[in-house]
């Protein structure tokens, strides 16, 4: 890797999405502004993991999704006609709930997968598989097998791998969707670490249900709600200390100090 | 912490004496008993064995399972004695078919029978003259051409199936099966008619034709199955990290069905390689060696095996057995040979050098 990409500042305006005739998320407005790590928070089936995937526009991919609003690009609108999905996914990276790595494919194939998947000529290899792992802090556990399916890896270690793969796209904006959930304290730590390290060269948004994580990592936060039989939207958004400080709402201030949800 | 010999019993697995000794009783008593009531009664042995010793090793298993663990104990002792029997029942079928099959065919079997084709072989002419080498190639090149044919259809099927979401995926799944029910003998006639109604000369083409229908469905079906058994996530995966539908699809859906996608071919291979019917009908048989498929005659084994089969003549019996013996023998080496195919490249991207750590 020659040169990293800068972050970039991502943005959503009234961003509103079905799945058929249901609307699960109503007007949700939000920057992510760029090298800031922002935390979604909220209760299981608010819509934070919905709203995630309309940031690199694999919501579409979901059969009967409908979709209001726009998610600017540093000003470009990722949904507008100058872009398609595919170059869209190549800034703006995803890492998922549940590792998933390629299971017929090596750890340094996995790595490379970006590459070659969107069509990339491959210069170094060897240097883009090693820069990778380190910035998803789990190059020396693996550099010594290299060559070993990505499945023998642990849990942990295939979710820092999958992190290694979006990596390696150098990705302007990375977006996490409940990266931790599945991982034990010792694989979520090794995560966070890599989460702020990551910061310095790109923007975050991270889906998470832990509060401790939220505060330890984020800059800002979100709290995401759906009201019985209402659209999950944002209730309240600022700067992660006054959310869990703070907070404006009633509804937050119960979120997080766990009074409910 | 340190390591610790294995130790050779399985908590689990003891046993006290008593329920030894118990557990002996019920697998010989009924076994006994049956074997004196047939010396003495006289009683068909294979009824016996479904209507006496069978209630019999029930009730004994029931008996001691219900000793030792009450009535849960019944159940289990009572599937398990089922279990056992069934596959057993089942094993003998398959085995005695297979050994029939080889005891019977070894009689013709020789290099003299696999290589040379059937020209100036009469009913009676010895097994050292003729055999079934023509029939071998006809074959290969009509199984082969419509293996060739198929395949891509068949997997483009599937893929249509699994990854498009076009409203008219359910009238394409529904039409699939209903030709998977289609007699073959129906496939055969209706290319039959086809020839004869276009003016066609039958031959090996009409017969890959006729296996085609029946070859379709079963690889689309079980290549559909294998496509949806790869996980969402890895679809998703690939396209997050920018990758066009098609490059998602090539380089990370089709690896991780492969071995589903090789067993959807086997299948289909298995599915036609014996059939008879369709290539009777379409097929004119032949003694010589023909490489022809577009034109004249053509033998293949099925339409051998049929040939031989009914003959009075001992030597022809064997011929058929025999022909019999080399097909299986040949969906064995196709089988064999395709699984380690399939397998040996997924090896090789494993490390040379270090052990896989698992």
């Amino acid at each position: 890797m020659n040169s990293l990409t800068k972050a970039s500042t991502l943005s959503s305006e009234n961003i509103s999405v079905w799945f058929g005739q249901r609307q699960v998320l109503s007007d949700v407005n939000l920057v992510f502004p760029a090298n800031k790590v922002t935390a979604l928070i909220g209760p299981s089936g608010c819509g934070k993991s919905t709203f995630i995937r309309t940031l690199n526009r694999m919501h579409e991919l979901i059969p009967g999704a409908g979709l209001a609003g726009s998610v600017y690009l540093d000003g470009e609108d990722i949904y507008g006609e100058e872009f398609d999905a595919v170059s869209v996914r190549i800034k703006i990276g995803m890492v998922f709930q549940k590792p998933n790595p390629f299971p017929t494919m090596t750890i340094r194939d996995n790595i490379l997968s970006g590459l070659r998947l969107s069509g990339r000529k491959i210069e170094s290899a060897d240097e883009v598989v090693e820069t990778s792992l380190r910035r998803a802090s789990i190059w020396n556990e693996v550099k010594d097998r290299l060559n070993d399916q990505a499945i023998s890896l642990s849990g942990g270690q295939q979710q820092r791998l999958c992190i290694a793969r979006s990596l390696a796209m150098n990705p302007q904006v990375l977006l996490m969707d409940e990266p931790c959930s599945a991982l034990d304290p010792g694989s979520t730590r090794r995560i966070e670490e890599t989460i702020k390290e990551l910061s310095s060269s790109m923007t975050i948004v991270i889906v998470t249900h832990n509060m401790q994580q939220a505060q330890r990592v984020s800059d800002q936060t979100a709290f995401f709600l759906a009201d019985d039989n209402t659209p999950g939207g944002v209730v309240e958004f600022g700067a992660t200390e006054q959310i869990f400080n703070g907070p404006v709402d009633q509804r937050t201030n119960d979120y997080v100090n766990g009074h409910f949800g | 912490m340190s390591f610790a010999p294995r130790p050779s019993v399985q908590p689990w697995a003891r046993v006290n004496k008593s329920r030894k000794s118990q557990i002996f009783l019920a697998s010989v008593l009924p076994l006994t008993l049956s074997a004196l009531i047939v010396f003495f009664t006289g009683l068909d042995q294979n009824l016996a064995l479904v209507g006496v010793f069978l209630p019999l090793q029930l009730v004994a298993a029931s008996l001691v399972g219900f000793l030792a663990f009450g009535r849960r104990g019944v159940g289990d002792s009572f599937l398990i004695v089922l279990v056992v029997f069934l596959s057993t029942f089942v094993l003998v079928l398959l085995v005695s078919v297979i050994v029939s099959l080889v005891s019977q065919g070894a009689k013709a079997f020789s290099w003299t029978f696999l290589s040379q084709n059937n020209i100036y072989v009469a009913n009676t002419t010895s097994l050292d003259f003729g055999g079934v080498g023509h029939a071998v190639i006809g074959t290969l090149m009509i199984v082969g051409l419509t293996t060739i044919v198929t395949v891509p259809l068949g997997l483009a099927m599937a893929v249509y199936l699994t990854q498009s979401q076009s409203k008219t995926k359910g009238l394409v799944r529904t039409l699939t099966q209903a030709i998977s029910g289609l007699p073959s003998v129906v496939a055969g006639l209706f290319i039959m008619s086809l020839a004869l109604t276009l003016g066609w000369e039958r031959s090996g083409l009409l017969g890959s034709m006729a296996l085609l229908p029946l070859m379709l469905p079963t690889v689309a079906r079980v290549a559909e199955e294998a496509l949806r058994l790869v996980p969402v996530d890895l679809r998703y995966a690939a396209l997050a990290l920018g990758a066009p539908n098609y490059r998602a699809f090539f380089q990370v859906i089709l690896p991780a069905a492969k071995s589903g996608l090789v067993t959807a071919i086997l299948l289909g291979v298995a599915r036609i390689i014996g059939e008879t019917a369709p290539l009777l009908l379409t097929v004119p048989i032949n003694n010589g060696t023909s490489w022809n498929i577009f034109s004249g005659n053509m033998m293949t084994l099925p339409a051998y095996i049929y040939g031989y089969l009914a003959s009075v003549f001992e030597p022809s019996q064997n011929r058929a057995w025999g022909a019999a013996l080399v097909l299986m023998i040949l969906v064995a080496l196709l089988f064999g040979a395709t699984r380690l195919l399939s397998r040996s490249k997924s090896l090789k991207s494993k490390p040379t050098k270090q052990k896989a750590s698992k």
